[in-house]
């Protein structure tokens, strides 16, 4: 990763955690005084790179990880705001990234039921579930959006 | 890479399909923090493959499963 899109991906991380949501590739170009092409073109290196995940037909940011930019099963509530993690890991890693106690909100994918799990000094308050994990770590990137 | 209530439940969830690797929540906890911890830092740098891996193998979760690729 060269310098530059290091400095756009940790502009595109510091504007979605100020607006809550993933920021769009124009609001990324004014923070950063570029424009819209440069922006883009720097975030498919980063998805080449895995350190997001775009979705080429919208052009916008699907993943950025531990952050989903569009809404899913794992809903979390920490540093004030509601967010959305791409699956169970990235909803504690949500709480990592920010370095903030809080609260997760998803549902068992077998029977349905609501699970509410308070994460605080990085602890689950409920011992009793497990995590699966279907894909094998070497295959990861295969199909993130399936992993 | 989901959550369940317990073990009776991903059985029926996986559906003659293969077991992945399950680990208790608070397992999870611990390498999500350890994973994500550095995610927002102005000094964050990329992971390395063997970053990771050292993670993974620290935290106990060895074996092919839990192998990065490139090794």
């Amino acid at each position: 990763m060269n310098d530059d899109d290091l400095v756009l991906r940790n502009l595109t991380y510091a504007r979605f955690v100020g607006l809550g949501r993933a920021p769009t590739a124009d609001e990324v170009a004014v923070a950063g005084g570029c424009d819209r092409a440069e922006v883009m073109g720097g975030w498919e290196r980063l998805y080449a790179e895995h350190a997001l995940v775009l979705d080429l037909a919208a052009g916008s940011i699907r993943m950025a990880n531990p952050f989903s930019g569009v809404p899913t099963g794992y809903r979390v509530h920490a540093g004030g705001r509601w967010w959305y993690g791409n699956c169970a890991w990235d909803a504690f890693g949500i709480c990592a990234a920010l370095h903030a106690d809080g609260r997760i909100e998803a549902s068992c994918p077998d029977c349905g039921q609501s699970m509410q799990i308070a994460v605080r000094d990085q602890r689950p308050d409920d011992a009793s579930l497990l995590f699966h994990c279907l894909v094998p770590a070497a295959r990861w990137w295969d199909d993130i959006g399936f992993t | 890479m989901n959550l369940f209530r317990s073990g009776e439940h991903i059985r029926p969830w996986l559906a003659g399909r293969g077991p992945g690797a399950t680990i208790p929540v608070e397992k999870l906890s611990e390498l999500a923090h350890a994973w994500w911890d550095d995610r927002l830092s102005p000094y964050w740098r990329p992971h390395t493959r063997d970053g990771n891996q050292a993670i993974l193998d620290r935290l106990g979760l060895a074996g092919d499963f839990w192998r990065l690729p490139g090794s």
